[in-house]
């Protein structure tokens, strides 16, 4: 009890003595601004399987960049993460047509693209005959996994989705409040639409090595999720969305440090008990200002 | 007063069908600047059909549609023209937005890419919701208004921009009537107070002969076009042939 603070210090020396503690956390700082930001739009216009039809394409991609690695000598320098943006990024483009060819059933892209991702994806692995890395790692995600080299993919990947959403912000709100006045408006729908699928392919790469392929959607859409029951405003919910994701993703990094437990699973969790939390104290609190209404009449 | 009778929105010998259903025939309907229009016609009469011809984004088969004196074709100011569909009310009631943010984004379409609101613009947000009388629910969240308040907001959005024209599909469907009267009001004042000219699509024969100045009656064709006091004079028999039967007209009296 005397030097709690103490402790606390030499226990945080510990993460940061780590590189690939520190890479890991630069990288979840990033994800977790990001992720959110994405998923806020993702969310409203009812569109967050999206993010799970790209990751399985992403694992597809993955899946090709380390077969290219194991059998094409220029590309085994190359991180299979930057085969895997390509090919999210190309499928982003595929979900677009797609959506624009069904227009009445714009969902029916999703199961398209994730059950092609997913067989292609598992092809390629098979085809390899396995491989030596840890392909578990690409699905639920590990703290040991950032690169040096993929530290840079990420923060250029973070950077591209801040430029892409800060930029088409304003069109962004009108299409997902209400595409039929937007498009009247003379909002260029298809344009914005191409844009923002390439900022959740490149969310996805980015947060692959942290988070996993199997959980990449649980960061973008719950704190998205938490944020939604407390939010008045646009602005509030993007507020509250990242700080939830911050909340989950640190929180999240350094229980799996310390419990040596797969990250994405661990932040994906946390992510899950703030959305708990969160309804839990919202009904809290209706019930007992309901039950002090009750009283005073 | 030469700018006082220029043509807003011009239909010529417009002809559309779906399929082999020929919906719209020999249409030809004007509107002169500040007129108050009203576009009447049962289910099915090819109304929602002739405002989406109107703003480009149905083709007709034949037929020219001119906007501010431009062929459709060249047109590409689409700020002058503000439209509030019927579906406006129909949105996700759970969306995290202000009456404020909704409002503002009518002008987003004006401003165009890569600017942004300016403090000009907050004011004209500030304004525009005061105009439609909901300022003390700028900050409230849009799902939590009552339908009317709710029409109100999309008006304001619509106005945002400062359009000259203002189109309306069927804007008091599922409005109480208390409601749909004080928005008939807010209408009403807008075009006299500042000559706006509207295109109002509606069921309610009585707002129309209320209201408004200016009639179509249209069922696949134009049964009447004129003012509205000779449609009043003459409401059963043009309402009995463009919609086949004896029809009951609900007055609003005052």
């Amino acid at each position: 009890m005397e030097t709690p603070t103490g402790v606390d210090i030499a226990m945080f020396e510990i993460l940061l003595h780590y590189e690939f503690m520190q890479r890991a956390l630069v990288a979840g700082v990033i994800i977790g601004f990001i992720s959110p930001i994405v998923g806020v739009f993702l969310v409203v216009r009812r569109l967050s399987l999206i993010a799970d039809a790209l990751s399985h394409v992403t694992l597809s991609g993955v899946a090709a960049g380390l077969l290219l690695q194991k059998y094409v000598s220029a590309f085994a320098m190359i991180s299979p993460l930057y085969v895997g943006m390509v090919f999210s990024m190309v499928a982003s483009v595929f979900v677009e047509q797609l959506r624009r060819l069904y227009h009445s059933y714009q969902e029916l892209a999703i199961p398209v693209i994730l059950s092609g991702g997913i067989g292609l994806g598992v092809v390629l692995i098979s085809a390899a005959d396995g491989f030596n890395v840890d392909v578990a790692g690409y699905l639920f995600g590990s703290i040991l996994a950032v690169g040096k080299s993929e530290i840079l993919a990420i923060v250029g990947a973070g950077l591209l989705v801040l430029g892409i959403v800060v930029l088409f912000y304003k069109e962004l709100f009108a299409l997902s409040f209400d595409e039929e006045s937007a498009v009247y408006a003379g909002i260029p729908r298809h344009g914005i639409n191409l844009a923002f699928s390439l900022a959740v392919a490149l969310v996805i790469t980015a947060s692959i090595r942290v988070v996993g392929i199997l959980l990449v959607s649980g960061l973008i859409t719950l704190p998205v999720a938490a944020s939604l029951q407390l939010a008045n405003s646009f602005r509030q919910a993007f507020i509250y969305a990242v700080i939830f994701a911050q909340v989950s993703v640190l929180a999240g990094l350094v229980a799996a440090f310390y419990l040596d437990w797969a990250s994405g699973g661990t932040i994906v969790l946390v992510a899950v008990f703030n959305l708990l939390c969160v309804m839990g104290i919202k009904r809290t609190v209706s019930w007992v200002r309901k039950r002090r209404g009750h009283l005073t009449t | 007063m030469k700018s006082f009778m220029e043509t807003v929105l011009e239909l010529k010998d417009i002809q559309f069908s779906y399929e082999n259903q020929t919906v719209l025939e020999a249409i030809n309907l004007s509107l002169k600047r500040g007129e108050f229009l009203g576009l009447v016609g049962p289910n099915g009469s090819g109304k929602s059909t002739l405002l989406k011809i109107a703003l480009g984004s149905l083709r007709p088969d034949r037929g020219e549609v001119c906007l501010f004196g431009q062929s459709l074709r060249q047109f590409r100011d689409w700020s002058r023209l503000g439209y509030v569909s019927q579906k406006a009310t129909s949105f996700n009631l759970g969306f995290p937005a202000t009456v404020w943010e909704v409002v503002a984004s009518g002008l987003y379409g004006k401003l165009g890419l890569f600017r942004r609101l300016n403090k000009k613009h907050g004011r004209l947000v500030d304004e525009v919701i005061e105009k439609v009388g909901l300022t003390a629910y700028a900050r409230r969240n849009i799902g939590r208004l009552s339908g009317g308040q709710q029409q109100r907001a999309f008006i304001a959005r619509a106005l945002v921009s400062e359009p000259e024209l203002l189109i309306l599909d069927e804007p008091t469907v599922g409005v109480d009537a208390h409601s749909a009267e004080q928005f008939y009001q807010l209408l009403s004042h807008l075009n006299r107070e500042q000559g706006l000219s509207l295109i109002l699509v509606t069921h309610d024969v009585g707002a129309v002969t209320t209201y408004i100045d200016r009639v179509a009656c249209l069922n696949r064709c134009i049964h009447f076009h004129g003012d509205s006091a000779a449609f009043v004079a003459q409401q059963q028999a043009i309402l009995s042939t463009a919609y086949g039967h004896e029809v009951q007209v609900v007055g609003h009296d005052h």
